[in-house]
Formats: C-alpha cells, sequence, structure tokens
C-alpha cells in the first residue's frame, strides 16, 4: 500500500520535473528581453550581431534549441540526457559546476536556519497549545505573526548594524570567511565540513562565526509560521475526540502526550517541506546581505545579465530539489499517518 | 468591557469583549491606505528631489520638541527632517511616507488581478472535472513549485523593470495559490445539500454555480488576500533591494533599504531602518488583520 | 449501598465569547448492576453530564462544583494519578463516535493492549492474546484478522464493539455509554445492545445509558433520568415514567406515543399508480473497474394519488437513491418512471424542468440543504423564480403563506438560516417544497437528524399536510415508528431491491419475509412493559450486508437468513403476490414453507 503511493509519487514528480524543463524553456524565450544585444552591445554591425547568435546557439527554430537543451541531440552540444545543464553564457563555463559551487553554500545557510528554527519554534508552539487562550499563548501567538511578515532582507541589515558596528561580536558582512582567510580545499562545498576535513579548527571557527548572523535571521523569519503551524496542529490534537478518549480510559498521562504529539507532527512535515523549498530562493535575500555567494546570487546576476542557460539551470535544479524535498516529506508524513496512503 | 446580552437560567451568558487583533490591523492598514492616496503630498519634501543635506542623521529626541515648536512657528531655515536625509540628500520621511502609493498600488493590482484570475479558474477546475482542468492543476502545481522570488525576477528582469510587469509577475506568482484554495472549496462546496436542492428545482447549471456555489466559496480566498497583499509587499520590496524591482528615484520602501545599506557599514543607520519599520509594521497589519478575519469566518462556521 | 452519587455537579464552558453552564446543579445515584437511563434534548448537557462523571471536561469546559462520589471517594477531589487509575478500570465509558474516538494512526488491537497493560500487570504476549479474546467476546467475526485493522478500517458498529472490548476489558463497576448507537443501522443496533447487555451480566457492572431514543430507554432500561436546562428534572422507574411522567417537558416528549392509537391510517383508492416505476435500475460505476456498485435493482413501485407510501431499509439498502432517480437528480440506468402517464426518465433536463414544478423533494439534513448565505425569502422564492416568474410583492406573499402553512412566523422571511432550529429549517425546507403546490413529494429520511421532540412536531405536521393537500408522498426512512403513524403502504427494500411491499398494517402487523421480520424485531419500541432483555429474542439474522459490487447470485439475504436452503442460495429470487394483495420477495414464503410466527 505504502509501497503503490510512493511509486506513485516519484513517477509524478518525474512528469513534473519534465513539464518544468519544457515550461522554463519556453518561458523564458517568449519574454520579450534580448540577450544577443546584451552580450554584443545594442549598436553592433548586422554581422556581429548574427555571429554572437550562432554563438548562444539562437539562431535556430526553438524546437531545435529545445531539443539540444534535453540532450536529444548529442553531436551538437551535450544536454540533459547526458548530464550536461549547458554553458553559462557569461562565464561559458559548465552551469552545472556553477551551480554545484554555488548551491551547497545556499543548503548549508538554510539547513542550519531550520535546525535552529525548529529548535526554537516547535517546543515554543507546543508551549502555546498546552495552555490556549493564556497570556503565554497570545504572546507565542502575536510573535509569529510579526516573525512571519518581516523583511529578511532588512533585519540581516539591522543585525549587521547592532552586532557589528556597535557591539563588535560578529564580523563584517563579507562572506562566509573573512576576505584574508584562504579557503580550505572544497570537498563537499558546505564551509563548516570542508574546513574540518581539511583539519583547521580555527578556520572553521571563523566560518562559524561568519554564518552566526546570517543563521539567525533566517531562522527568525523561519520561526514565525513554525510556531504558528505547531501551535494550530497540536491545539488541534489536543483537542481531538482521540485525546479524550485515551484520557477517558485513563492511559498515562505520557502515553497520552505521545499520541497528541505524533498527530500534531504528521501534518506538520508538509509544511516544513513547503518552507525549505521555499527557502532554496528566498534565501537570495539575506545571502546578498552578507555576501555569502549562495544560490541566490548566482541566479540575480545571471538574470541580470540575460545568461538564459544559468537561468534555466537554476530554476531547474532549486525546483527539483523542491520537488524531491517535499516528495521526502510528504513520504514521512505518510508513514507517520496510514490514512493518508490509502 | 463585557456586555451581558442574554441570561436564561442554565444556560448562555453572551459576553463580548474586544476583539484587539481586528482593530489593530484594521487601524494599520487604513492608515497605510491613506498613505497611499495622500503620502506623497503631505510630507515637508517632494519625495523625488533631493535636497542639498546630505546624510543628515535625525534630530535626536532631545532636539524634536525645538524642532517642532520652531517648524511651527515657521522661524526655522528649513523643514526638518524627521527622518534625516540618505548619501543622495533625499528626505527620508518624506520618501517613507510616499512609498506606499508604490508599495500598496502594485501589492493590490497584483492581487485583485490573481485573485480574480485565480476564483474564476478554480471555480471552473473544480466545477468540471475532466481532461482539460486535469491539465491545468498539474501546470498549476508547477507554477507552484517555481522558486518564488527567483521566478518574479526573472520575469520583471527580462521584460522589462516596469511597475505593470511587477503586478503581471506577481500575479503569476499567487495565482496558484489562489486557484487551489478556490477549486477545494468549490469541490466541497458542490457536494452540499442546497445545491442539490437547487437541481431538483430546476435551476440550470450556470445559475447554481453563479449564484450558489461561487458566493459560497469566495471566502477562503478573500481572506487570503489579506496576507497575500502584505507579501506582495515584501516581494516589491525584495526585488527592489536586489534592482530587478522599481527604479529609483521611485519612492519604495525596498529601494530605500538598499541603496542606504552601504551606509549601515558606516554607522548611517537612518536610511535604512526607517522604510524597513515601515514595511515591518505595514505587513504585519495585513497579517494581524488577515487572521482576525479569518477567525470570524471559522466562528461562523 | 450506592455506587455512585453525584451531588450539585457544575460544568461551565467559558470560550472568548460566550459562558455557558449546560450542567447547573445534577443530582442523581446509581446503584451496583442497574441501568440508567439519561434522556434529554440534543445539547441539552448529557455527554458533559457523563464525561464529568470521570472527573473530564471537553475543553473549553471546566468542572466547577459538586461532589461525583464513587466507591466512597469523591472523584472531583482526587489527585490526577488517582483519577487516571479510576479511569478505565473501574469506571467505563463508550463514546458516540466509535470511529473517531480511536486513534486513527493506531491499529486497533494495539489501543486495546494499551488500555488493557494500562490497568492489569501483563505481558506483552498476553495483553496480544486478551485483545483477541475481547474482540470475540463482543461478537467480531475474524478477531485475529480485526486486530491488525486502522480505525477507518473498520465499519461504525465494528468500531464500537472494540470500544465495548476496550472499556470492559478490565471488568469496571460502572460502564457509561454515550449514545452508543447514534448511526448504527437498526439491525446492528439492536445486535449490538443485546450484545452489550449480555456482557454486562458477565461483568457484574451497572450502566449509564445516555440516550435520546425513547425506544432504547424502554427496552433496557430500569430507570429513567430526564436532564433539562441544566437539572435532573425527572427520576423515575421506566414503566412508571413512561406511564405517568411528572415533569412537563418529559409529558411533552412522551405526547406523541400517547396520542398515537393503534390506529393504521386509512387506506386511499383513488389515482392508483399516479407515480409508477417499472423495473427501475440504477448501477454506479466504479473507478478503475469494469465493476458497478448495483444501488437499485428492478424496482417496481407504485404511489397512487394522495397516497403515502414508506420506503423503508436499513444503510445499503438502495432507498435514498430510489428517491433521487424519481426526482431525476441521478440519471436511472434503466427501467421507466411513469409520472401522471408521462416516463419521465428519459427526458432531457430543459423537458424536466417543466416537470419539476409539480414534484418535489425535501432532503435529510436542513443545516445542509439551504444556502447558509440566502434569506429565507429569497429560499423560498427561488422556485417562483425558476417557474412562476413574477414580481417581488406576489413572490413575497406566496412565501408568506408558505411558512404559515408549516406553522412558521413570516417573520423569518428576512432572516437567514443562521441560527435557527433544525426542526424550523426542515419546515422551511418543506415550505419550499410545497411552495409551488406540486402533485408528488418525495421525503428522504426528514425526521432522522432531529431530536425525538422536534420529530413528533414534524411528524404531526406530515399528517396533516397530507390530509389537508391530498399530495403523494413517498416517505423514505428507517424510522418504522414514524413510518407506521404516516403511511398506507409501505415497501421494505434490502439491497436494492423490494423484498416484501403491502399495507402497513399487513407488513408491521405480520411481516412475512424473514428480512422484514428481522427489521421488525429489531426495531425498538418504545412499550417498558415488553422489555426485549425481559423476553430475549433470537439473533435473527447474522452477519453483515453482502456488497452491492458483488451480489449473490441466488437470494440476496441467503448468507444471512435463518431459514436458507441451498434451492434459495441458487435461484435468484422475485417479487410475487400473495392472497391479500401484497407482494413477497421469498419463494419459501410463498410455498407456505415458513409458518407466519416464527422469527
Amino acid at each position: 500500500m505504502l509501497l503503490r503511493y510512493v511509486t506513485k509519487r516519484v513517477l509524478i514528480g518525474i512528469l513534473q520535473l519534465f513539464g518544468l524543463t519544457i515550461a522554463v524553456f519556453f518561458l523564458i524565450r517568449l519574454l520579450p528581453a534580448d540577450p544577443v544585444s546584451r552580450l554584443v552591445g545594442l549598436n553592433s554591425s548586422e554581422a556581429a550581431y548574427a555571429q554572437a547568435a550562432a554563438q548562444l546557439g539562437l539562431d535556430k527554430p526553438v524546437l531545435e534549441q529545445l531539443a539540444i537543451y534535453l540532450g536529444l541531440m548529442p553531436s551538437v552540444e551535450p544536454g540533459l540526457l547526458q548530464g550536461s545543464l549547458g554553458v553559462s553564457w557569461v562565464t561559458n563555463s559548465q552551469v552545472l559546476s556553477e551551480v554545484g559551487a554555488y548551491l551547497p553554500v545556499t543548503l548549508e545557510l538554510i539547513t542550519l536556519a531550520f535546525i535552529l528554527a525548529m529548535l526554537v519554534a516547535i517546543p515554543v508552539g507546543m508551549l502555546g497549545a498546552l495552555n490556549p487562550g493564556g497570556r503565554a499563548d497570545k504572546g507565542v501567538f502575536l510573535y509569529s505573526l510579526f516573525a512571519g511578515s518581516q523583511p529578511e532582507f532588512w533585519w540581516g541589515l539591522l543585525f549587521v548594524y547592532v552586532f557589528y558596528y556597535q557591539l563588535g561580536v560578529a564580523p563584517p558582512p563579507l562572506g562566509r570567511l573573512s576576505p584574508m582567510t584562504s579557503s580550505p580545499d572544497m570537498v563537499t562545498g558546505f564551509m563548516l565540513i570542508d574546513t574540518l576535513i581539511a583539519g583547521s579548527f580555527s578556520k572553521f571557527v571563523e566560518a562559524f562565526h561568519h554564518l552566526m548572523l546570517p543563521v539567525i535571521t533566517l531562522a527568525f523569519i523561519l520561526s514565525g509560521p513554525i510556531i504558528k503551524m505547531v501551535r494550530q496542529n497540536m491545539l488541534r490534537a489536543l483537542q481531538s475526540d482521540f485525546v479524550l478518549y485515551a484520557n477517558c480510559i485513563g492511559l498515562p498521562k505520557k502515553r497520552v502526550a505521545r499520541y497528541a504529539l505524533r498527530a500534531a507532527m504528521a501534518p506538520s512535515m508538509t509544511l516544513i517541506g513547503i518552507l525549505y523549498g521555499f527557502m532554496l530562493s528566498g534565501a537570495v535575500l539575506v545571502e546578498s546581505v552578507f555576501s555569502l555567494g549562495g544560490i541566490g546570487q548566482y541566479a540575480i546576476r545571471s538574470v541580470l545579465a540575460f545568461d538564459y542557460p544559468a537561468i534555466q539551470g537554476v530554476v531547474l535544479v532549486i525546483t527539483g530539489i523542491s520537488l524531491i524535498v517535499y516528495l521526502a516529506l510528504d513520504l514521512i508524513h505518510a508513514a507517520i499517518d496510514p490514512r493518508i496512503a490509502n | 468591557m463585557a456586555r451581558i446580552e442574554q441570561v436564561e437560567p442554565g444556560m448562555t451568558l453572551i459576553v463580548r469583549k474586544r476583539d484587539w487583533l481586528f482593530i489593530i490591523g484594521v487601524s494599520i492598514v487604513s492608515v497605510v491606505c491613506l498613505l497611499a492616496l495622500i503620502g506623497p503630498y503631505i510630507g515637508p519634501y517632494d519625495p523625488t528631489l533631493t535636497t542639498p543635506r546630505v546624510a543628515y542623521p535625525p534630530p535626536s529626541l532631545t532636539e524634536i520638541p525645538g524642532q517642532l515648536i520652531g517648524w511651527i512657528s515657521g522661524t526655522l531655515e528649513y523643514p526638518p527632517h524627521w527622518m534625516g536625509t540618505d548619501a543622495s540628500g533625499y528626505d527620508i520621511f518624506s520618501r517613507v511616507i510616499a512609498a506606499p502609493r508604490t508599495d500598496l498600488a502594485i501589492a493590490l493590482a497584483a492581487n485583485a488581478l490573481s485573485l480574480v484570475l485565480g476564483v474564476f479558474l478554480g471555480l471552473v477546475a473544480g466545477y468540471y472535472r475532466n481532461w482539460a482542468t486535469e491539465l491545468m492543476m498539474r501546470v498549476s502545481d508547477v507554477m507552484q513549485s517555481f522558486p518564488v522570488f527567483i521566478s518574479a525576477m526573472v520575469l520583471v528582469a527580462l521584460a522589462g523593470r516596469s511597475t505593470t510587469n511587477i503586478v503581471i509577475a506577481l500575479a503569476f506568482v499567487y495565482v496558484p495559490i489562489y486557484i487551489r484554495l478556490t477549486r477545494a472549496e468549490v469541490l466541497s462546496q458542490k457536494s452540499r445539500g442546497f445545491v442539490e436542492a437547487a437541481r431538483a428545482l430546476g435551476n440550470c447549471e450556470l445559475n447554481i454555480a453563479l449564484r450558489h456555489v461561487l458566493p459560497n466559496s469566495m471566502t477562503p480566498a478573500l481572506i487570503q488576500s489579506s496576507v497575500t497583499i502584505g507579501f506582495a509587499i515584501l516581494l516589491t520590496a525584495g526585488l527592489s533591494f536586489v534592482g530587478a524591482g522599481v527604479r529609483p528615484p521611485t519612492p519604495e520602501w525596498g529601494l530605500m533599504i538598499s541603496t542606504g545599506a552601504n551606509q549601515i557599514i558606516l554607522g548611517e543607520w537612518w536610511p535604512s531602518v526607517f522604510p524597513g519599520i515601515a514595511i515591518s509594521l505595514t505587513v504585519f497589519g495585513f497579517a494581524v488583520l488577515g487572521n482576525a478575519l479569518e477567525r470570524r469566518y471559522e466562528e461562523g462556521q | 449501598m450506592s455506587l455512585l452519587q453525584v451531588r450539585n455537579l457544575q460544568v461551565t464552558y467559558r470560550s472568548e465569547t460566550a459562558v455557558s453552564r449546560p450542567v447547573d446543579g445534577v443530582n442523581f445515584t446509581i446503584n451496583p448492576r442497574e441501568v440508567v437511563g439519561l434522556v434529554g434534548d440534543a445539547g441539552s448537557g448529557k455527554s458533559t453530564t457523563a464525561l464529568a462523571l470521570l472527573g473530564l471536561a471537553r475543553n473549553p469546559g471546566k468542572i466547577t462544583g459538586g461532589e461525583v462520589i464513587f466507591d466512597g471517594r469523591d472523584l472531583l477531589k482526587l489527585s490526577e494519578d488517582q483519577a487516571r487509575a479510576i479511569r478505565g478500570r473501574d469506571i467505563g465509558i463508550i463514546v458516540q463516535n466509535p470511529r473517531s474516538a480511536l486513534n486513527p494512526m493506531l491499529r486497533v488491537g494495539k489501543q486495546i493492549r494499551l488500555a488493557y497493560r494500562a490497568h492489569n500487570d501483563a505481558t506483552e504476549a498476553h495483553a496480544r492474546k486478551q485483545a483477541v479474546e475481547m474482540l470475540r467476546m463482543v461478537g467480531i467475526n475474524d478477531p485475529e484478522r480485526r486486530v491488525e485493522a486502522f480505525a477507518h478500517e473498520l465499519s461504525g458498529g465494528m468500531a464500537q464493539r472494540a470500544l465495548i472490548a476496550m472499556a470492559l476489558s478490565s471488568k469496571p463497576k460502572l460502564l457509561i455509554a454515550d449514545e452508543p448507537t447514534s448511526g448504527l443501522d437498526v439491525t446492528i443496533q439492536a445486535q449490538f445492545l443485546d450484545q452489550m447487555w449480555t456482557t454486562v451480566q458477565d461483568t457484574g457492572s451497572a450502566i449509564l445509558l445516555v440516550t435520546q431514543e425513547l425506544g432504547v430507554i424502554a427496552n433496557y432500561c430500569d430507570r429513567v433520568l430526564v436532564l433539562h436546562d441544566g437539572r435532573i428534572v425527572e427520576d423515575a422507574p421506566v414503566r412508571e415514567f413512561f406511564a405517568n411522567p411528572q415533569h412537563p417537558y418529559s409529558q411533552d416528549v412522551l405526547r406523541l406515543f400517547h396520542e398515537r392509537g393503534g390506529d393504521f391510517p386509512a387506506q386511499t383508492t383513488a389515482g392508483k399508480g399516479f407515480l409508477r416505476t417499472e423495473a427501475l435500475t440504477k448501477h454506479f460505476p466504479l473507478r478503475n473497474s469494469t465493476k458497478v456498485v448495483q444501488a437499485v435493482d428492478k424496482v417496481s413501485l407504485s404511489i397512487g394519488r394522495a397516497e403515502a407510501v414508506g420506503l423503508v431499509g436499513e444503510s445499503g439498502s438502495g432507498k435514498t437513491t430510489v428517491g433521487r432517480c424519481l426526482m431525476r437528480l441521478v440519471d436511472v440506468t434503466s427501467g421507466k418512471i411513469i409520472f401522471d402517464g408521462t416516463d419521465i426518465a428519459g427526458l432531457s433536463p430543459a423537458e424536466m424542468r417543466k416537470v419539476r414544478a409539480r414534484m418535489q423533494i425535501v432532503f435529510q439534513d436542513p443545516y445542509d440543504s439551504l444556502n447558509p448565505r440566502w434569506s429565507i425569502a429569497d429560499i423560498l422564492g427561488e422556485p417562483l423564480r425558476i417557474h412562476a416568474p413574477g414580481d417581488a410583492k406576489t413572490h413575497r406573499d406566496k412565501a408568506a403563506s408558505a411558512l404559515k402553512l408549516v406553522d412558521l412566523d413570516p417573520a423569518l422571511l428576512d432572516r437567514k438560516p443562521r441560527g435557527l432550529g433544525a426542526s424550523t429549517l426542515q419546515r422551511v425546507n418543506i415550505a419550499r417544497a410545497l411552495i409551488l403546490d406540486p402533485q408528488f413529494v418525495v421525503l428522504d429520511e426528514p425526521t432522522s437528524v432531529l431530536a425525538p421532540r422536534a420529530r413528533n412536531g414534524l411528524v404531526a405536521l406530515l399528517a396533516r399536510l397530507q390530509a389537508e393537500l391530498g399530495i403523494s408522498f413517498l416517505f423514505i426512512s428507517h424510522d418504522l415508528t414514524t413510518v407506521r403513524y404516516l403511511c398506507q403502504r409501505v415497501a421494505v427494500m434490502y439491497l436494492g431491491q423490494i423484498v416484501e411491499e403491502g399495507t402497513v398494517e399487513q407488513v408491521f402487523s405480520t411481516p412475512m419475509h424473514p428480512y422484514s421480520r428481522a427489521l421488525l424485531l429489531a426495531h425498538l419500541f418504545p412499550d417498558p412493559t415488553k422489555r426485549r432483555v425481559d423476553y430475549p429474542v433470537p439473533a435473527a439474522l447474522q452477519g453483515e450486508i453482502p456488497s452491492p459490487i458483488d451480489v449473490p447470485k441466488g437470494c440476496y439475504l441467503a448468507s444471512r437468513c435463518p431459514h436458507v436452503t441451498d434451492a434459495c442460495r441458487a435461484a435468484p429470487q422475485s417479487l410475487q403476490p400473495l392472497a391479500d394483495g401484497r407482494q413477497v420477495r421469498c419463494m419459501r414464503v410463498l410455498n407456505h414453507e415458513i409458518p407466519p410466527d416464527s422469527v
């Protein structure tokens, strides 16, 4: 039963990814932008223009371009089926490797932010649910509404002002490590892990130090919706019929608490997945403020430069990861709650 | 303040208390709407013109009364810069209160567009279940999994940085949400007894869809609007912050924070902090209002 | 020495906008091994009282006063741990919605084990065996398999039995049964209550039976408590209660039973076959399969002018689908529906619209069948706008007269359905159906959602309307008492077929078909002088109804009938007339092989 559900979801996911690829491809080309002029200059000669267009592959008919992109014509250029996301029009390097360099930065940031947010938000949300309508609960609720509606880039700046400029406990927002420090060899792309692999504890501390403010900023924003949702789900669980009945038949308190917890966690899984997917691109603003060099900044650069392959690559990879995360969390949800798989 | 309405033996005592959340939400939203209308005109300076006073800090707390008196009595050399000026000499206060016109207008327009489109498509998708509507739902799903911020960025940057394009880009992002909300509600309302009763009376399907199903399915979308408008403001500000939104010198909170960001490291906090407070309070107001409306709706169920 | 003494119990509900006290000074006593019934209107606080006996209250309620003295100790003053020890062990409880009382994420067996081990020192292995045994004890077939099921995989009846197994597992001194049979079918209800009664004889528990159904009270209880306005207003032995109720509220509730004599409604002879069906069949296709759900199977029904015909059966009988087919809310698969000479089964929607002015339907759920955003005037005006267009004033006048016809105040015209009671809303439903002066009205379980007191009122209204207006009614219901009162003829349905059809006197006094007999036997008539528990009836039907997707080859009742033979299983049965004019679908009855007074 569960297996059928899993296979169905995976198949749908693959189809969606495929549809997505095509959609992105066409949408970008439908927009009235002219990347060739961008590359060659507005006052170029016709010949130069034509040459640039050919270089970018834009002189071919659209369907042929799509076929090449998908990898159906590997003799011309490797495509998706061969595992290539194309070549950046700006840097001329493989989009896949560029994405591979920038993506872990973002993943490191948001994963840490999520962990911090959940560590704080889940207990706080539960606290609110245990005493609904009480003073603590009202405070928790207002906080969650507040935190969830904040501009994260502004808070990032605020934190920089307070903790760097005024208090001096944080480093200047100039990247993952201080500009003077040489970065270790990138194995995984995650700075914290790589500094440890390289055996340099001082660099690890420095990396940690530089990640502090961005992680706190993001965690603050995330805590809003997570608290709101945990509180709501926990409240619903505590007031449900079966928890009441469990009390009626005299089950020990711990057991009843576990009943409620499991019922509250199951629907929360889906929301956490959605938030994670959202954050993959939503972290871009924080990345900019702290100059971390993550996928968001890569996206900004590509968009402003009209670098089609890079844009397509970023959107594809981010959406692909989102879909995988949704799938994983939905599966966890189905494992916790046996009603879903039917 | 308690008001006793009904007392019966053993039964109900109805006590009305003020709904603080609702009051706060409505107040903030009203102020912002008001500023959107008259904001650009009531500030001491023209929000699109610079002044010769560059990077002036705002008056300190002790200076404020003096400035006020001077301003009212007309003895000051120039009107006070209540929030200071930025690196180009713009008066921040005038721009902060002029910005709602841009931000709110974009957010309202985007929301209205996506609401109308989303509700209509959601109604159709919920009412008719055939391959066409299934396809539309799959497309909508895919649209929803697009990275929100990046799609908006792409659309705006590639189509040109005009207000209309920002509105369209935002609407594109929000339409799937409304489709999904409305469709879910339509699916559940479609099987309600009064719909069947209407059919039994001999109503034609169009009439049933428009007069029975639609009015009962719109509420979740309408409630969501409040929150969506708030997020649209955040999104607009974010886009402007990275340079993919409105063009300078249009007063817009995100843009102001962006231009002020360089000064923060130098210790000049006022160009970024005040617009940020404005966004923070505004979006909070919309969120609170949305939540209060949601609670009223649920109580009525 | 009493088992339970409740003194001045008070429960308060405090929300952000309202404070209410549904239990306000409740006093009563329960003695060992006694069966006490607790009746009251819907929302009167019966369930709140039941929960309070355990020291619990549903959020946002709190117990704010009184004593619950159980076995010499005040439960409300015990510590949390002491109270938990008593709950489930000395006092057991089963609740109204069994499937939502079970944890949806754990298997049923595990929940029974947890309940058992909470109060008994037992190993996991022993608890596993106990769980299976307990399910067997409460009459669940195949308990080894059922023990692994999840709550949503069980039927209502089975889930309720699982709850009983949990509640009685530690042989409690008191069992609280809070509306345990609401939502269950008639035959399942009787089976379940009989089972509960038998099991309790073994465990020696007293029962507090909370219910609205007077039939249940009359047949199972020794004593009756009436809860009204937060207090117990009557406390009497069951026979006295039914014979001589003291409090005005009790008298109100019992009025219809005293007023209804033994008379059956008079028969009509005019206009036979005003609406009749010929071999009406409805199959619902199944997704991803070629199989179909056989909801209605060649039903031939006949209703005369000004005649009320009852259509009875349990869930899965197809009676509701017949009603919807007649109204063309679903398209028939085959067969004819002849209304005043015309076959309406195949009419196009446009042609059907013209007929609809003459035939109407009243739905089951009054809350659901009225648009909550429309005013009553709009709701009543809708049929007029479609079929009798005119100016607003005429429509409003007609709406006002319709309201008066159903004993409602025309001032309700400008109100919305919000806040109006179930019986008022149901009357609006009836008014809407009558406003076009139809000739035929289908009533689909119009009283099943109503509490008994409201039910009485509505039934009286329907009887009056039928006498005054001369409309033909098809009354679909599972409430045999009401059908007996209102209808001239009745048809009994089982698994999509009519199994017996005749006058109400014939079918109700001397049911012939084994299913009709079982149905009537299972129906709890509110007569405390002939309690079911004092004159036990052997279980007439075994098992449960077969699936409408895989209908049996021979007689549909074969798997459950006590008179089944191989011939029954082999040949499909057909509806044939008996000497007295009724029709029966049973070969053995037709051959006089089953004596009329056996079960």
